[in-house]
Formats: C-alpha cells, sequence, structure tokens
C-alpha cells in the first residue's frame, strides 16, 4: 500500500490525515487508481457533528489543511460546491487511454504504408457479397500520406488547461491587442457588509476563444460580473458574503468581459499542398500538364502508354488489369470457378487445336456480342485463363487463341525446342540476309514475302523466324508469349495448316513449325513460295508458283536408315534450279551424316563435315585440304540445319582451319587439323559413324520434349 | 505533387468502372491525362 505524506502545521496534518482516511475508507473496494470524490460540505457535516464545532470553522479548517496537501487531494470547484478527489494509492492520476502500440494501430498506420496518393479512401480488395465494391474508409492517416489531410481541429493546451476547437493560426502582436480581454475578478476578503465591487484587473488573454463556455462561478452565492470598464462597477450585481465568512469569494475565474460573444470565429483555411504542373518520368521525361491532352499524346504517347500501363501492373491493390492492351477494373472482373476452367479445358480437347475465345464464350457460354457485358466477359475470360497454368495463350492482336495441356503438338516432335532455339539463335545473333531481296518495309507494306525452301525447311516443315517472317507475322501480344498458332491457308489446294510460330527468347532464335505436310506434299527443295497475310490477323495464305511436271532425283532423309539418298520426284512448282539438291549437282550430298540435333546446333562442326563430304580433295590423303565455293556450302549447310550467307561468312573468317581459296576465287580452303595417330580411314568412312550416332526421330516418336 | 501512375487513379478506375466494358491502353492514358490536367486546373484556380 501506498504510505502517504502530509503537508502543513500539525493540525493540518493531522485533519488532512483524518479527511484522507475517512475517504479511502470509503472507498475501500475502489480500484486503487480509482477516483474517490467527496464534497467540502459533506466532510464538514460530518467532521463538524464529531468534533462539535461550527460548520464555518471546521470547512475553513478542512478546506485549509486539504489546500495543504494538494498534491493528494485535488479540488474540484462543481456547482454545487467544493469537491476532493483522492484515490487509495495517494494523488488521483487520470487513467491513460493512450494506446501506442495497439494492433488497431498498427494495422491503420503500417510503417510502411502502400503509395497512396489523392485519395481519401483506401478501397478494400476484399469482394464484397453485393456485386460493387464500395470504398471503404479506414484512416485519415492514408489521407496525411497522400498529403489529402483536411485541416482538423487541432488541440493547443494553454495556460488554464482548455483546448482549442479553433484552427490554429499565427498569432501576431496585433492579434493579441485585438483579442478579447478577459477580465478577472480578485477576490478580497470583505470585512463588512457592504456591496463591494471586485475591481476589474485587465488580463490579456490569449487569442483562443477560451470564454465560449464560460464556467459557472461556483465559490460565491452569484457570479460576479464584471464589465471591461471599471465605471460599471456600481452594478448592483454582486452579492457579497458577510464578513464572517473569511473564505474568498471565488477563486480566479474567468467571466465575459463584453456583451459581445466572444468566441472567436475564423475562417477555416485549407492548405492546400503546392501542386507541380510538370510531372517528370523516367527518362527525363517532363510533361507539363497545362498543354492540351492530344498535344501532349501527340508527342509523349506511346512513351506514356508504356509508362502508365508498368504503373498500373505495379499498382499493390492491382485495382485495374490488363490483358494485352485491354484494361479493366479488377472488381469487375467475372470469376471462373475450376468447374468453368474444366469444362473450358475440355472444349478445347475436344475440338483437337487452339481455340479463340469467342468461340469459347458462344459455345460453352452462349454469350452473344451483341449483350452489353459481351466484351466484360470476354476480357474476364482470357484474364482468368491467363492466369491459370493449365492454358497457354498462342492468339496474336485480334484473335485471341487458348491452347491447353494435351493437345498434340502442331508441327510433330521431330524437332526439340531447345534444339530448335539454339539451331535459329544465329538469327538473335545478327547474321540475317533475309531482307536484302525483300525490305522489311515492303513485306509489311505488300503483306506478302517470297522466300526459297531449303532442304532443312522442306524436310522438317520448318521456317526460321528470320526478320523478313518477323516483318509479316504479327507480334506477341503478351509480353511474356512464347509462341503464337496462326492458321495458312494454301488456295491453291483448299488445305489448312496450323503453324506454331515460336518467338525468339534472348539469345534463341524463333521459328514457325507445321507445314512439313504442304510442303513434303507439294513442294521441293529450291521451290519459291509465298507467304501472305489473309482477312484475319492470325490467317495467312501460302503458296507457290505451279509449273509444268519435272522429274527428278533430289535428296531425302531416309528415316529408317537414317540415311540421305537420292529418290525419284515428281514436282509442279516452279523452283530455282541452284537450290535444288539433285544428284547430278549435288551428289555428295548423300554421303552426309544425319548428325543428331545437339551436333547441328554446333555451326563449326557441321561445316566442317560439310567441307568434308562436298569439298574437292586438293590435298593429300595424310594431308587433307577441301576446297568449297561458298554457294555450294551454303545449300550444303542448310541440308543439315539452317544458316545464312552472313554466318557462314563470319565462320570462314573466325575459323582456324579455314581460309579464301587463293588460287580459285570464291571459294574456300578448310584444312582439317592432324589427328591423332594417323588413321587413314580419311573421308570414306562415313558408314561407321562413329561417335556421331544421328538421332531418329520422325512424327513423333519420342514423346519427350524439352519445354 | 503529382506522381503518373498514383495521383488521382481512383478517379480513372471509377471512369473505367462506369464505362462497363475494358478500354484500350490508349484511350485509358487519355482520359487519365484529362484526369491529371483537370486536377490541375482546379487546383490552380
Amino acid at each position: 500500500m501506498t504510505v502517504v505524506s502530509f503537508q502543513g502545521s500539525a493540525s493540518e496534518q493531522g485533519l488532512a490525515e483524518e479527511v484522507y482516511r475517512l475517504m479511502t475508507t470509503q472507498g475501500s473496494f475502489f480500484a486503487l487508481d480509482a477516483p474517490i470524490k467527496q464534497t467540502l460540505a459533506n466532510l464538514t457535516d460530518f467532521l463538524a457533528s464529531k468534533y462539535q464545532r461550527s460548520h464555518a470553522d471546521i470547512a475553513s479548517q478542512i478546506d485549509a489543511a486539504l489546500r495543504a496537501n494538494d498534491t493528494l487531494f485535488q479540488r474540484q470547484e462543481i456547482e454545487s460546491g467544493v469537491l476532493y478527489v483522492t484515490s487509495r494509492q495517494g494523488a488521483y492520476v487520470p487513467r491513460s487511454d493512450a494506446d501506442t502500440h495497439s494492433f488497431r494501430q498498427r494495422l491503420h498506420e503500417p510503417d510502411h504504408p502502400l503509395p497512396i496518393d489523392d485519395i481519401s479512401v483506401v478501397v478494400s480488395t476484399s469482394r464484397p457479397a453485393i456485386t460493387t465494391v464500395e470504398p471503404v474508409f479506414v484512416s485519415d492517416y492514408w489521407q496525411v500520406q497522400a498529403g489529402m489531410a483536411p485541416v482538423n481541429p487541432v488541440s493547443v493546451s494553454i495556460d488554464f488547461g482548455h483546448a482549442s476547437t479553433v484552427p490554429t493560426m499565427p498569432v501576431s502582436a496585433g492579434d493579441v491587442a485585438a483579442a478579447p480581454k478577459l477580465v478577472v475578478a480578485v477576490p478580497e476578503p470583505v470585512a463588512a457588509p457592504e456591496r463591494v465591487v471586485a475591481p476589474p484587473e485587465p488580463v490579456v488573454a490569449p487569442p483562443e476563444p477560451v470564454v465560449a463556455a464560460p464556467e459557472r462561478v461556483v465559490a460565491t452565492p452569484e457570479p460576479v460580473v464584471a464589465t471591461s470598464k471599471p465605471t460599471a462597477a456600481p452594478k448592483p450585481t454582486v452579492e457579497t458574503k458577510p464578513a464572517t465568512a473569511p473564505e474568498p469569494v471565488a477563486a480566479p475565474e474567468r467571466v465575459a468581459a463584453t456583451p459581445e460573444p466572444v468566441v472567436v470565429v475564423q475562417k477555416p483555411v485549407t492548405i492546400r499542398p503546392d501542386r507541380n504542373t510538370v510531372i517528370t518520368l523516367p527518362e527525363g521525361l517532363a510533361i507539363d500538364l497545362r498543354r492540351s491532352v492530344p498535344e501532349i499524346l501527340a508527342e509523349y504517347g506511346a512513351q506514356l502508354e508504356k509508362i502508365l500501363a508498368d504503373r498500373l501492373d505495379q499498382d499493390p491493390l492491382r485495382r485495374i488489369v490488363s490483358f494485352g492492351r485491354s484494361y479493366y477494373p479488377e472488381a469487375s472482373v467475372i470469376n471462373l470457378g475450376k468447374n468453368d476452367l474444366r469444362k473450358i479445358r475440355d472444349y478445347i480437347l475436344e475440338r483437337n487445336e487452339p481455340l479463340p475465345d469467342t468461340e469459347i464464350i458462344a459455345d460453352l457460354y452462349y454469350h452473344n456480342p451483341r449483350q452489353s457485358d459481351y466484351e466484360g466477359f470476354r476480357f474476364s475470360l482470357n484474364y482468368r485463363l491467363c492466369r491459370e497454368k493449365d492454358f497457354e495463350f498462342v492468339g496474336v492482336e485480334g484473335a485471341r487463341l487458348w491452347s491447353t495441356k494435351g493437345l498434340p503438338p502442331i508441327g510433330g516432335k521431330r524437332v526439340k525446342a531447345a534444339e530448335m532455339g539454339q539451331i535459329t539463335s544465329y538469327l538473335a545473333e545478327g547474321y540475317d540476309n533475309s531482307l536484302e531481296l525483300q525490305s522489311a518495309e515492303a513485306i509489311t507494306k505488300s503483306g506478302a514475302l517470297n522466300r526459297l525452301l531449303t532442304f532443312f525447311e522442306w524436310e522438317y516443315g520448318v521456317l526460321p523466324f528470320d526478320a523478313s517472317i518477323a516483318a509479316l507475322i504479327p507480334t506477341p501480344m503478351l509480353p511474356d508469349q512464347r509462341s503464337a498458332v496462326l492458321r495458312f491457308e494454301s488456295p491453291q489446294h483448299y488445305t489448312t495448316y496450323l503453324v506454331e510460330v515460336r518467338y525468339p527468347t534472348g539469345n534463341r532464335g524463333g521459328w514457325l513449325q507445321g507445314l512439313e505436310e504442304f510442303f513434303r506434299e507439294h513442294l521441293v527443295p529450291g521451290a519459291l513460295i509465298t507467304i501472305s497475310r489473309g482477312s484475319e490477323p492470325n490467317q495467312f495464305t501460302i503458296s507457290y508458283e505451279e509449273a509444268a511436271e519435272t522429274s527428278d532425283r533430289l535428296l531425302t532423309l531416309d528415316e529408317k536408315k537414317n540415311k540421305f539418298a537420292f529418290a525419284n520426284l515428281t514436282y509442279y512448282c516452279a523452283v530455282d534450279v541452284d537450290q535444288v539438291p539433285s544428284q547430278s549437282r549435288f551428289g555428295r550430298l548423300k554421303n552426309l551424316k544425319s548428325l543428331p540435333m545437339g551436333e547441328r546446333r554446333k555451326s563449326e562442326i557441321v561445316l566442317e563435315h560439310i567441307f568434308e563430304v562436298m569439298g574437292e580433295q586438293a590435298g593429300t590423303r595424310s594431308d587433307p585440304r577441301y576446297t568449297l565455293s561458298l554457294g555450294d556450302l551454303l545449300l550444303s549447310y542448310n541440308v543439315l540445319r539452317p544458316g545464312s550467307r552472313s554466318l557462314l561468312e563470319s565462320l570462314l573468317v573466325n575459323g582456324e582451319s579455314f581460309s579464301p581459296d587463293e588460287q580459285n576465287p570464291g571459294k574456300y580452303v578448310f584444312i582439317p587439323a592432324p589427328r591423332e595417330g594417323g588413321s587413314e580411314e580419311g573421308a570414306e568412312g562415313e558408314e561407321g559413324d562413329g561417335d556421331l550416332q544421328p538421332a531418329r526421330r520422325r512424327f513423333g516418336r519420342y514423346a519427350d520434349d524439352d519445354e | 505533387m503529382i506522381t503518373f501512375g498514383e495521383t488521382s487513379l481512383d478517379k480513372l478506375l471509377q471512369w473505367l468502372r462506369s464505362g462497363g466494358e475494358p478500354k484500350d491502353i490508349k484511350d485509358v492514358l487519355q482520359q487519365y491525362l484529362l484526369i491529371l490536367s483537370k486536377s490541375v486546373t482546379e487546383d490552380s484556380e
């Protein structure tokens, strides 16, 4: 228990102790810090009867004793008299409600708040039962963070212990002078029953309207009303006490000094943060918003689109979501359940090919494009499928196709994606001559391109994604899109083929696959084909120039033996005779090894092999030296793998074993490095294959796909 | 202080919601610039 000590004279200490004991006994069941209150009148009654003394006498003694111990007894003047407050633990200290580390505070006022600006509310991302999401007011804290905090009443403590409810303003000397003055009546003991007017003493008051609710005077029978002018003093409004009561008339009280309203009415001032009309964006882009919007769009439209898209994607609340170039409120996106996803997947598998979103919506949800919510539903479908791992977007802008797991691969599995990506990486490295005959602008403008078919392209139905094709084919619609499915139509044969575009990624090249059947059916290597845009963004036509029937022995790949061979072929297409791998001209091609794809991606190994097989042996058997023209080299190289003239030139220039043939301009020489052991097996040992085991892949014989 | 992509995003969201259908980024950008310009104009007034 708290030990208290008492101040004052001995009699005052004794009286204070008795009063304290009385009050703590009265509040013995109170909490330690709970206030125990007692009026002076009650104490006087009790002690006057106890000690048989006059009320006035004992009251003054009590008051004096408790005033001497004001640290223990809090004195309050109320309407009915004087009230003393203490507690069992000593002086009464009001309980503090300060909550400095509550979960509620940490929830609403985090240390690292999310970037919120210029909003007066924070919107909850949780989906309510109703369809519309209403803003949920969370805390003014966010408004403060956003610099949009309203001017709130500021509590300013003053000498009198009052709080002002008026916005704080700087106080100048003029304000002080003009402020209403507070007149305090100074009580004086009255010796005679005369009517005495307390002389008003002007006191400069702070600017706060502290007299808006003047406290009632409690100490004296009547409140003392004073005017600001001493001449008004004779106003008979003051009642005095008899002289026998030495009690002060009143404690200093604040009364209305003038008849005017004393509340200082100040116009609320909203201080807006300074707004800068110039926004500064990354890369030093500064835009003055006072300019017209069309003007800004014309100058910075593309950059701002990208920046805005990035910012919306980075919004931690994800309020606006996107699919491609379309943006929609996340709260408006319709949810698709597991059953919906299963239904869509089953339907795609049933149709056995990637399907456009419009077809899925029409066939499964019976939505009509005329319905007002059609576009919203369409966006929702695309947005949801895009986030599902079982679905892959394979569409382009204007034709949003969806594929799913379990669909047969387009173009078979004769070439693995990882291998083709590496084989065509020379395009990503810049060795691309595809625009020498046709510029990208011409292709884009005409919507068509011509190209000669190589043996590799013909054999595997693959077209490298070079610059000429890139100028024709739509770009990926989504940032991380790796492939797209196009529909190639052959107007000459009324057939349609699904073609998969594998877009280049990083240092890996891209390619088109799925034309194997068309090439093998109607064309031969060396044929000139034309690819044109169709009526839809994902539709193209593939055609060739028809010619009279021609029969020739052309290079083929015997898959059973995994060897190249020549076979009689009859074709009806126009060809570039120099590019046709016929037996009469390129008889040695059949000696090429059908290297595994893993070996074919090594450019130099393939080139050396080409030289050894196709080159003219100009040296001796022990010191071989092969020469070959660049044209023949290019054709032969494209039997085993795609390659461009610039790629071969680079290999020939940079390879230590290769050099231009000075005796035969236009030809190159390959001098193989001396072999260990001086084996004379030579180039004729191809049949043995050695460590080069050709791959056996045909029409998905191997089910594994490294992607 | 105007932060492009953050300031007045709630107004953009409101506009997008009231449209009832997805909007192209071009339209979104145009509307956003309008909102920002308007806010600047109002402030300067």
